[in-house]
């Protein structure tokens, strides 16, 4: 990094976008942050009431909240808790086989079936988090993924689903509802989350990220957090999927365990800055727009964008839109903030370069 | 036996011990690591644990914070048995720990390290649920003031240089406001300008925060000024038990340093 190119350019970017000032729109936002989302909840309910007409445009906005809500809760046990589930998308067919059969078969109403499908992805994600929440890394990765497929496959053995040709859902409510339905799941995950994440359940889930060894240490029952969070991952996710069955009309095994979709939001959460709680949600925003854009322009070549888009990020800003933001902002916070106190002469050195 | 009369009358006055090894024993398939070692550690004590490398000392302190359990013996904390307890558990109990190799939660801020090593309401949840109150705030500041790092708190914990991490690990650890603060080599890897500062603030935690102190050391100029009694492990077993003076004369902890049967 010490080529005089680099230093150019970054000095340009210094210039243009100085740190301090990034810096300072964070502490606006953090001070802000219930307003924001308040302006947020005005501004995403507006569109509908202004002539947004149902069709394309109102689908594709729907799917962005619905894959926002998806990318988040992924985020809550993926990001800030650093146990990368390949399997979040079992919850989704979960939450969404268990309304598509109770309004379907049972003519149960659709708020009280979406509810039980909230419910029943949270019971199933407590019988499998006690067993693979055992896991870490990439063992935990490939056992959810597991979850995922044997998931996929009960669907297709059993009768009640339909089996491989799946359900079809008439009589559904209209689009706006549904706009404002994920719109809603939204918004109360985002306060969740954002409300969490000042608490310390949320430093728990953080520690258990960094170092769950040190965490239990210090008398942290982790496996107990780590359900917990997997649980609330699990609420969201199943909620999201119970809505998705009536508003998509038509269910199968693919759709409703979808393994590319698992994929797809955990790419929306790495982009957009995981272990935070804005970037899961401008991930989602950003990448569905590139694939819908995609989709009409080049059809058949999103997974090739998305497999892309991807490698580019992990390689190139690992850390997402907003933690990369947030690292530029604070690079030089070490040392402004005293970080060659003199109980550390070891740092005399690093000043010297500076 | 070399053991002192000294360590003998306080190991009597067991009402007063905050820990009570009795007969601990860990096997590793063939290897003995640990073996029927008896230690006591009295309230208001500093205690050194100190042996050539592959001593068991670590092992020993793993067994008394439940990382590893015993396969013989017991542990007693403050005269409760806990020696099947949970890790977790024994550490709500009021155990502390430094790790040897300084482990700090380095992708979130040193406040929110201090926040959370802080054991207040323990592991209620509806407290867990609360954003940390004003006084708990205050003190995290005043332990950071107290370790020169107060400029530092919203840094990430792991831009920090592995000094300032160490002092980090142990104002973590005084948050938690441990009956017993097990620390595992304290002095290694810093400089001797902060050694100094590290025995003042071991000092003042010992008087001021009533913290009692059980530390593995292998500097010894740096055990033999800070602790009260110390206690000599060799090849698992224990070999010497006396205050400083006794073990610096002590034939069978030279012979064990200098590699003698």
């Amino acid at each position: 990094m010490s080529t005089n190119d680099s230093e150019e350019r970054s000095g340009l970017l210094h210039t243009i976008l100085p740190p301090n000032q990034v810096d300072r729109l964070f502490d606006v936002c953090s001070a802000h942050a219930w307003k924001l989302l308040l302006v947020g909840v005005v501004v995403g309910a507006l569109p509908p009431l202004v002539g947004l007409e149902q069709g394309y445009l109102m689908t594709v906005v729907t799917e962005m909240y619905l894959f926002a809500i998806l990318a988040l809760s992924w985020d809550i046990i993926g990001g800030q808790t650093g146990y990368p589930s390949f399997g979040n998308m079992a919850f989704f067919g979960i939450g969404a086989y268990t309304t598509a059969i109770l309004v379907k078969d049972f003519a149960v109403g659709f708020p009280t079936a979406m509810v039980v499908a909230g419910l029943v992805a949270v019971v199933f994600a407590i019988i499998i988090g006690v067993v693979v929440l055992r896991l870490r890394g990439h063992y935990f990765a490939i056992a959810t993924l597991g979850v995922l497929l044997a998931a996929q496959q009960v669907s297709r053995n059993l009768d009640i689903t339909g089996g491989a040709s799946g359900k079809i859902l008439f009589d559904v409510p209209e689009g706006t509802v549904f706009y404002y339905l994920f719109f809603g799941v939204l918004v109360a995950e985002v306060a969740l989350v954002y409300y969490l994440s000042n608490t310390r359940f949320g430093f728990v889930l953080n520690a258990i990220r960094d170092d769950e060894e040190k965490a239990t240490a210090m008398g942290f029952n982790t496996t107990y957090y780590k359900v917990v969070a997997w649980m609330l991952s699990a609420l969201f996710t199943g909620l999201a999927g119970g809505a998705f069955s009536l508003f998509n009309t038509f269910l199968n095994p693919q759709t409703a365990y979808n393994g590319a979709w698992n994929v797809e939001l955990i790419a929306m959460a790495l982009m957009g800055g995981s272990g935070t709680v804005a970037g899961p949600v401008i991930g989602a925003f950003g990448l569905h727009t590139i694939i819908e854009l995609v989709e009409s322009w080049f059809v058949g070549w999103q997974l090739v964008v998305l497999g892309s888009a991807i490698i580019v990020t992990v390689i190139s800003f690992p850390d997402g839109v907003v933690g990369t933001l947030r690292e530029y902002a604070s690079g030089m916070a070490y040392y402004e903030r005293g970080g060659m106190a003199a109980t550390d002469s070891d740092d005399a050195e690093v000043a010297a370069d500076e | 036996m070399s053991e002192s009369t000294d360590a003998t009358a306080l190991d009597t006055d067991s009402d007063r011990a905050v820990l009570r090894t009795d007969g601990v024993t860990k096997r590793f398939g063939g290897l003995t690591a640990v073996d029927d070692v008896d230690v006591e550690v009295h309230e208001g004590e500093i205690v050194g644990l100190i042996g050539p490398n592959g001593a068991g000392k670590s092992t020993l302190f793993n067994c008394i914070t439940g990382t590893l359990h015993a396969d013989e013996g017991r542990v007693y904390l403050q005269g409760q048995d806990v020696t099947d307890w949970p890790e977790y558990k024994i550490a709500r109990a009021g155990l502390g720990r430094m790790f040897q190799e300084t482990r700090v939660f380095g992708n979130m801020s040193v406040r929110k390290n201090l926040l959370l090593a802080a054991q207040e309401g323990g592991a209620d949840v509806g407290k867990l649920l609360r954003r940390p109150d004003d006084s708990l705030l205050e003190r995290t500041n005043e332990l950071l003031e107290y370790v020169d790092l107060g400029g530092l708190a919203d840094t990430q914990a792991g831009r920090l240089s592995f000094g300032q991490q160490k002092l980090i690990e142990f104002s973590m650890a005084l948050m938690a406001e441990p009956e017993l603060l097990l620390m595992d080599e304290p002095a290694g890897g810093i400089n001797p300008s902060m050694l100094e500062n590290l025995i003042d603030y071991i000092r003042t935690a010992n008087e001021d925060e009533e913290a009692t102190i059980f530390l593995i050391e292998h500097n010894m100029d740096f055990v033999m000024e800070i602790a009260d009694r110390i206690y000599v492990l060799a090849h698992g077993e224990r070999i010497a038990a006396g205050t400083p003076e006794e073990i610096q004369n002590d034939q069978r902890v030279l012979d064990a340093y200098l590699g003698r049967e």
